[in-house]
């Protein structure tokens, strides 16, 4: 306590303009030593929460990196390679990853799309309640689940073989909510007014929907789908149960095998020999960049395609 | 402005499609800078080549030796694609049972009695996916490494009851009466004994355990099994088990030939009562020739003889077999199969895998497996 505040206790009318003047340079000290330890601890939090992440990687590159240097890695497959040789190249697992994901979007974007224009424009009542919950259960459902779900029905019930289009349907299942739930915010931030000045122009609603509502929100929806495209192209527990690593390049998903870039790491990280292992690194590195890529374009979509108002 | 920009992004969208189908048509499968030397030619010529696709899945103690064997088959045939998956014999017999693989990789034939908490048999279950017998047969020889890392210790010589006593604890320094009393002419350490064992379900562990089970049953009082019930530190994987026992000096474990191989420890030679034996490929071969058949027909079960005397047998061992059906449903599948399966016993590709750590089929043996696959159809 120091004697200013006594005296301002003690005689607060007679020395308001001092006192206060002294409270207040006082409490702003305590505010100025509460701002820093808020800060200090704030960015303390923020480097903590960057040392994973700085980490993978670095390790990530400094293992992986020089493969993708290679220009077989672009162009290969690793058909008759064994662990214990250099050489060949990731092409099989990229193609595969961005078939499989591209399949997969063409399933999951309408069915997303088409339900988040449900529940914005149309749902009422009972049917999008249930909707909309099943679709927070849905995006609640662990990968392993789906996977293990797409496994009893296609083949514990069906007896169908693993294939690559298995792994689609059980990613299907993980894909449909993101869009939903990206879409449904992205139509929620169109004005009304631009609704209403159709409707007032005699626009049909349907018509109103499909050439005002969406293309405004359009470069939004794009964003989200891109995002989960980046979200089901690093899944894995699909893929370890419904397909299949192999070393050929294969683009048939309905008639078999199809390898990707998360088997290709699974296949090997166990391994012990220096090829193996680097081809582990190597193939974490093409994954993480293509989602980068993913996720860098998404932005840019944002970005240049944000409605003008 | 706005349908501009919309337009932009839908080029831009369209273009990245369009680039990304383009990318997914080509790439090469053809890496002609991986050399295959040696035998492959031998292979050639006793192999009628099949086309087609062919998937297996199970044991990941034979991954290595099959990668190398469909490596060569494919090098041979360059129209046939043969796909692996190590994913461990309970996942293969599971999957060939489940049809979902045409031959299934298992350190273990399938059994013909239920196992706990199953109704049928796995020899049942196969027999009817196949819709004809399923036969086990032999097709890789995993030695076991009894690997240990003592400074200034090159030679050791291990009886399964001292083995039995370091892998459950009763002997703890390097410097143990037991262990010099076996090992004269060897000056050993004080350094205490760090045991370590693989912390997963392991074939590995399983055979070993019986090795210590059929050998020293007096001095090995744990169970045998896929899981560990010695004493010691548990490592996942055999890397993870190799990689220890390189870093500690005075550890010791058990892990397959080609990881002591490709790991450069010390292995020590098993003295089953018939003097020390170093683990090399003939003396590998040597122990399996004495194995029994316990299958009928061309169902090749061996039963191994871990307890062998026979000088110059490398008694510590797992067999892994093919599970393959024997009258295959799909014709073209089923000629595949036969072919890649008849390259990867023939002799020229056996003999290979030698130097990546696997032992040669003996040739009693390797008549019957041949025998076999050519009755595949």
């Amino acid at each position: 306590m120091t004697a200013a505040d006594v005296t301002s206790d003690s005689n607060l009318a007679a020395l308001r303009p001092p006192a206060s003047n002294a409270g207040f340079s006082h409490r702003s000290r305590s505010r100025a030593l509460r701002n820093l330890v808020a800060r200090v601890v704030m960015w303390l939090a923020f480097l903590i929460a960057l040392v994973p992440l700085v980490w993978i990687l670095w390790s990530v590159v400094t293992k992986g990196g020089a493969l993708l240097l290679n220009s077989t890695w672009w162009t290969n497959s690793q058909r008759g390679i064994t662990d214990r040789m250099v050489g060949g190249g990731a092409a099989h697992a990229i193609e595969g990853t961005l078939i499989e994901a591209l399949a997969t979007a063409v399933m999951a974007v309408p069915i997303g799309v088409m339900t988040a224009i449900y529940l914005v424009e149309y749902g009422r009542g009972r049917l999008a309640n249930i909707v909309s919950f099943m679709v927070d259960i849905l995006t609640g459902i662990p990968s392993i689940v789906a996977a293990l779900f797409i496994y009893a029905v296609w083949v514990t019930t069906f007896g169908f073989q693993r294939v690559g289009f298995a792994v689609c349907l059980a990613l299907v299942l993980l894909m449909i909510p993101v869009i939903v739930r990206s879409t449904e915010e992205m139509l929620k931030l169109v004005h009304n007014d631009l609704r209403e000045a159709s409707y007032a122009l005699g626009v049909p609603k349907w018509k109103t929907i499909a050439r005002v509502v969406v293309p405004t929100a359009f470069s939004g929806i794009i964003t989200g789908i891109l995002l989960g495209l980046a979200r089901i192209m690093g899944e894995t527990a699909p893929l370890l149960i419904l397909g299949p690593y192999t070393k050929d390049i294969a683009t048939d998903i309905f008639g078999g095998l199809v390898p990707t870039l998360p088997t290709m790491i699974n296949q090997d990280r166990t391994e012990v020999l220096q090829p193996a292992v680097d081809r582990v690194w190597g193939a974490a590195m093409t994954l993480i960049l293509i989602i980068l890529l993913l996720n860098i374009a998404g932005r840019l979509v944002s970005r240049l395609g944000a409605p003008k108002t | 402005m706005k349908i501009q920009s919309r337009r932009r992004i839908a080029n831009v969208t369209g273009v990245a499609l369009v680039g990304t189908l383009a990318l997914a048509g080509c790439g090469s499968n053809n890496n002609t800078t991986a050399t295959s030397s040696g035998s492959s030619s031998t292979s050639a010529s006793s192999t009628g080549c099949a086309t087609g696709t062919l998937s297996g899945e199970g044991s990941t103690a034979q991954k290595n030796a099959i990668d190398q064997a469909i490596t060569d088959y494919q090098t041979t045939c360059p129209g046939a694609t043969v796909n692996y998956n190590g994913t461990g014999s309970g996942a293969g017999v599971k999957q060939f049972t489940a049809g979902q693989v045409a031959f299934g990789g298992s350190d273990s034939a399938l059994k013909s009695v239920p196992v706990a908490g199953a109704t049928v048999t796995e020899q049942a279950a196969a027999d009817k996916a196949c819709g004809s017998p399923a036969w086990d047969i032999p097709m890789v020889t995993g030695p076991i490494a009894v690997v240990y890392n003592v400074k200034g210790v090159s030679k050791l010589i291990l009886t399964p009851a001292v083995s039995a006593k370091i892998f459950n604890g009763v002997i703890t320094t390097w410097n143990d009466p037991a262990i010099a009393a076996i090992n004269p002419g060897v000056t050993l350490p004080a350094t205490a004994i760090k045991v370590f064992f693989r912390s997963d379900s392991s074939g590995t562990t399983e055979n070993f355990t019986k090795y210590l089970a059929a050998a020293a049953p007096t001095a090995w009082t744990a169970a045998s099994g896929k899981t560990w019930t010695g004493k010691g530190e548990g490592k996942q994987a055999s890397s993870g088990v190799s990689n220890a026992v390189k870093a500690t000096d005075g550890g010791i474990t058990y892990t397959e030939w080609s990881y002591a191989k490709d790991d450069q420890l010390a292995m020590a030679q098993i003295d089953n009562g018939g003097g020390p034996v170093e683990l090399t490929a003939p003396a590998v071969s040597q122990a399996l020739s004495l194995a029994k058949q316990a299958g009928t027909g061309n169902n090749i079960i061996l039963k191994l003889d871990y307890t062998t005397k026979a000088p110059g047998a490398y008694p510590i061992l797992l067999v892994t077999y093919e599970i393959a059906c024997s009258k295959g449903k799909d014709a073209a599948k089923a000629k595949l199969l036969q072919s890649f399966l008849k390259s990867f016993a023939s002799s020229g590709e056996q003999a290979k895998l030698v130097t990546i750590g696997y032992a040669p089929l003996p040739a009693n043996i390797q008549g019957q497996v041949n025998t076999a696959i050519a009755a595949l159809s």
